[in-house]
């Protein structure tokens, strides 16, 4: 299959890659980028695991061609915060102990800065609706809810 | 001796240490990994359940540019394999037959994604379909399809009696029978199984596996490649989750070996998701028939169960978990008579293997329900008829257990008391609302059913640096857990360092110690107490050291915040660094402390299944309140109230996210929507769409209470707690049903369809009788 050339702002930083046609942004990113945080759960939109930020709306990015991200910024995990300067949100998920296994942290982290970013003071229910794309079988749900809380306070 | 009290490190709540690299993305699991050269690899599955395989043409996917190795059977050494030797009957590729949906049959390994696919379309198979069973009791019959040589696909029968069930049952005041249904469920854990392989021209072969027993994957491996253990490395990779499923060798561990020696590169395997639904293992589905028998006081005295467990097409874990449903019987609440009978039945289903719980929640499910339905009979609370029968300390069950720290009791009061369970306890039937307890009891520190007569030991290494820092290598798994938290704590509270201190290296087969792993709620107890043998001797050569130095007598020396002293003013001290250094670099000694914990208080049961199962017992009461729709029959879970008896929760933030957790996802999910659907063997919900789990909209507010009752044989007191999390959650939920609506659904799970069911067989029967 020919191969497209695209260009994508990530994390701030500009990427130029060849794409199949049928290469998801979730690949591009974990396989051309090494960008390894965002994961890959389900492949079919149904887990969230791979979440990220996409021209400021929150997707699934096994569901979003690489090919339509040509121009585009995209925010991964990598990009909210890092090891001495961490997101108040990764330092509330880790004081909570919101996080057991952590494949699904990733995505619930930007599932949850989406919505701070529009919501900076979201309700119980709207914690619960915004995330309920993102599936955590550990169950982590009730501290990740107080972890979103306590981070939104700041 | 330190006194409870006194902790500086257990006992408080702490932060996983790999949390921020979590949180971050740094966190490498199994498909983050790169090496160079790397390669897909892709299984080609069975589309049938149960064929010959007559012949496999691959010429057209080797010549297909890009692929560099495809296998089938005639390139491994066709060995069988299972968890226990003596029921090995499958194979990492299948030779003669496939026996379900899913089942391996070739494989590719190729330089992307996208030609492992193409490669794996290109392999012709053709089979002769053979007739196919689905149905254990039909399977049973005589002149079903047989899968394997065992008569009537009978893979296990197993029988168990204690005291005298039929005296029992004479003398009960009230008997009460029911059967009840355990479906298929999946594990569902985020990240999909998978490994990487990598054989070197050394002959050595690597493997980053997710594996919950890397010591055990490493004996399996070597078994069934025929390449000697010392050749093999494997690396536990971090996990998203494991439940179970990833205790013991999968097919596509041994298939990524192979695929690497053909092809001399490494190559990364990962289950797709709908490979996971299809083709990973499940919680064996069960039909139990229970009677119990009860004085009219409440006082159980004599159960009797019978089960037919779905093994599906191949052995893997079935005959313990059965063994492990069965004994509960005689455990929970010491029914002094009891009488099992159990089948173990082969099918053309997916395979199960071991899921939280370990055939416990089935079986509680079923006795926990019909336990209600006693007391309503006798007119007792449940919450009081459970309190009556609870399990006592220091008592014996007739099955041979010596329980030896026990808070049941204390549990149930707990979670009355925090529910306001006399408050609503049949007051809410008007609003819909109900709510109902369940217990239970389990191992709290791993079982001697595997391997071997004698084989629940853990073993660590403590080294100390230095810099008085420490390495803790332990052969333990970590599968988010947070065991390595937890052992670093019980490290740093006995050397009397910091946690920060403590560096922990586990589940690696070159440097860590042989660890039986995670598994049988195990690690906490067992791996535990090996960190504390390993640090009592490393501070036994550090008081060597601090001794001579000091001029005083080791025997009265203490250790804490990284200082060596006698009393505690302190006045003459050395640090933990400075006597590391000085054994070191003055005395040709570096501080290496090691231990082995045999786990010396359990036994293996015998051919009944008497005997000293687990060295110590876990306990836990649960109450659910729910509220439920009766015009579409949906159960809205509201409240859980847990009251676990931990022993002692070494990190109280760790163990509440693992009670808190167990409840709201695969508890809830078991009791009310989850369910694999197969259809001549195939499953049909092979996605999350269709197989629903907990999301954060069905959360319930979950409080958590710990009964610490401080076992003697624990380190600093404590038990396991992971299984426990989840196993009385169904029954609780199940309870608290019909304490709100009346009706009884004995067939997990829980949905509506069958809440309206029931309610309108239970309108029938009322108007029947009425009219």
């Amino acid at each position: 299959m020919a191969k497209v050339p695209i260009t994508i702002e990530v994390n701030g930083e500009s990427y130029e890659g060849l794409v199949k046609n049928s290469t998801t942004l979730l690949d591009f990113i974990r396989q051309n980028l090494f960008l390894t945080g965002t994961k890959k759960g389900c492949d079919t939109g149904e887990c969230g695991a791979c979440t990220v930020i996409l021209d400021g709306k929150v997707v699934n990015s096994c569901l979003v061609l690489a090919v339509d991200t040509n121009g585009s910024r995209v925010t991964t995990i990598e990009g909210i915060g890092q090891g001495q300067y961490p997101h108040p949100l990764q330092t509330a998920f880790v004081r909570h102990g919101a996080i057991q296994c952590g494949y699904c942290t990733p995505g619930m982290l930007m599932s949850s800065k989406a919505l701070l970013d529009r919501n900076p003071n979201p309700s119980e229910t709207d914690i619960k609706i915004a995330l309920s794309g993102n599936l955590c079988r550990c169950g982590s749900y009730l501290k990740i809810i107080e972890a979103i809380k306590s981070a939104s306070k700041k | 001796m330190i006194m409870e009290e006194d902790y500086v490190v257990v006992g408080k709540k702490v932060p996983r240490l790999d949390a921020m690299d979590k949180a971050t993305g740094g966190l490498k699991f199994v498909s983050d990994l790169f090496l160079p050269g790397i390669l897909v690899g892709k299984v080609l599955r069975s589309p049938l359940a149960h064929a010959k395989i007559l012949h496999i043409d691959r010429s057209r996917a080797e010549r297909l540019p890009g692929v560099k190795a495809v296998i089938t059977a005639n390139d491994t050494p066709r060995r069988k394999f299972c968890m226990n030797p003596a029921w090995k009957n499958n194979m990492i590729l299948q030779d003669e037959k496939v026996r379900y949906v899913g089942d391996q049959v070739a494989a590719v390994a190729a330089i992307d994604d996208d030609t492992a696919l193409e490669a794996i379309s290109l392999i012709r198979v053709d089979y002769e379909p053979l007739p196919a069973v689905f149905d254990p009791e039909e399977a049973m019959q005589p002149g079903a399809p047989q899968i394997h040589l065992e008569e009537n696909n009978i893979a296990l029968h197993g029988v168990r009696n204690f005291g005298d069930v039929d005296k029992g049952f004479h003398e009960a005041d009230y008997i009460c029978e029911g059967t009840y249904y355990s479906p298929p469920v999946a594990h569902c854990c985020i990240e999909p199984r998978g490994c990487i392989a990598a054989y070197d021209s050394r002959g050595k072969l690597t493997v980053w596996a997710t594996t919950q027993t890397s010591h055990a994957l490493r004996e399996e491996l070597s078994e069934v490649l025929g390449i000697s253990q010392n050749k093999i490395s494997v690396f536990q990779a971090p996990m998203g989750g494991a439940f179970g499923s990833r205790l013991g060798m999968d097919p596509i561990d041994g298939i990524a070996a192979i695929l690497s020696m053909k092809s001399h590169r490494p190559v990364k395997l990962i289950n797709t998701r709908e490979e996971e639904f299809l083709s990973s293992r499940i919680r064996y589905p069960m039909k139990i028939w229970i009677k119990s028998g009860a004085k009219k006081n409440g006082r159980l005295i004599a159960r009797e169960i019978k089960v037919i467990t779905d093994n599906g097409a191949y052995n893997h874990e079935g005959g313990y978990v059965i063994g492990n449903a069965a004994s509960k019987l005689a455990q929970l609440y010491a029914v002094p008579n009891m009488r099992y009978e159990g089948f173990l039945v082969y099918t053309n289903n997916v395979y199960g293997g071991a899921f939280r719980g370990y055939g416990n929640p089935q079986i509680t499910y079923a006795m926990e329900t019909q336990l209600d339905q006693i007391a309503e009979a006798l007119n007792m609370d449940p919450a009081e008829i459970r309190l009556l029968n609870a399990n006592q300390p220091y008592s014996m069950t007739a099955s041979g257990c010596k329980i030896t720290s026990c808070g049941l009791a204390e549990c149930i009061n707990k979670v009355v008391e925090v529910s306001n369970w006399k408050l609503k306890r049949g007051k809410q039937s008007s609003k819909g609302r109900g709510i109902g307890i369940a217990c239970m009891m389990h191992g709290g520190s791993g079982v001697k059913f595997f391997w071997g007569k004698d084989c629940n030991f853990s073993s660590a290494i403590i080294k100390i640096n230095t810099d008085g820092s420490v390495d803790l290598l332990t052969g333990s798994a970590e599968l988010g857990q947070g065991s390595n938290t937890t052992l670093a704590m019980i490290a740093a509270e006995e050397l009397g360092v910091s946690l920060s201190a403590v560096n922990v290296v586990n589940g690696d087969t070159d440097t860590t110690p042989a660890c039986g792993g995670a598994w049988g709620s195990r690690q906490t107890f067992t791996a535990g107490n090996a960190v504390r043998l390993a640090a009592g001797e490393a501070k036994k050569q550090i008081f060597e050291v601090a001794s001579e130095l000091l001029g005083v007598l080791a025997k009265d020396l203490k250790i804490r915040d990284g200082e060596i002293f006698v009393s505690e003013n302190r006045t003459k001290y050395i640090t933990v660094e400075q006597a590391a250094a000085e054994s070191w670099r003055n005395r040709g000694q570096p501080i290496i402390g090691k231990g082995v914990n045999k786990d010396p208080w359990s036994v293996q049961p015998d051919n009944m299944g008497y005997g000293n199962v687990s060295s110590a017992y876990a306990f836990a009461a649960q109450v659910a309140e729910v509220e439920i729709d009766v015009e579409t029959g949906v159960v809205n879970v509201l409240n859980f109230w847990c009251g676990h008896d931990v022993g002692m929760a070494i990190n109280p933030l760790g163990a509440e996210c693992q009670i808190e957790g167990g409840v709201i996802s695969i508890g809830l999910g078991y009791a009310l929507m989850e369910n694999l659907i197969l259809h001549g063997g195939k499953v049909q919900n092979t996605n999350f769409a269709d197989y629903k789990i907990p999301t954060m909209l069905d959360s319930c507010h979950t409080e958590t209470y710990f009964i610490e009752t401080l076992d003697e044989h624990g380190p600093f007191g404590a038990k396991g707690v992971g299984e426990p999390a989840m196993i009385p959650s169904a029954a609780a939920i199940s309870n608290a049903i019909y304490d709100a609506i009346g009706v009884r659904v004995n067939a997990l799970p829980i949905t509506p369809e069958k809440i309206l069911q029931t309610l309108s067989e239970k309108k029938k029967r009322l108007s029947n009788a009425g009219g």
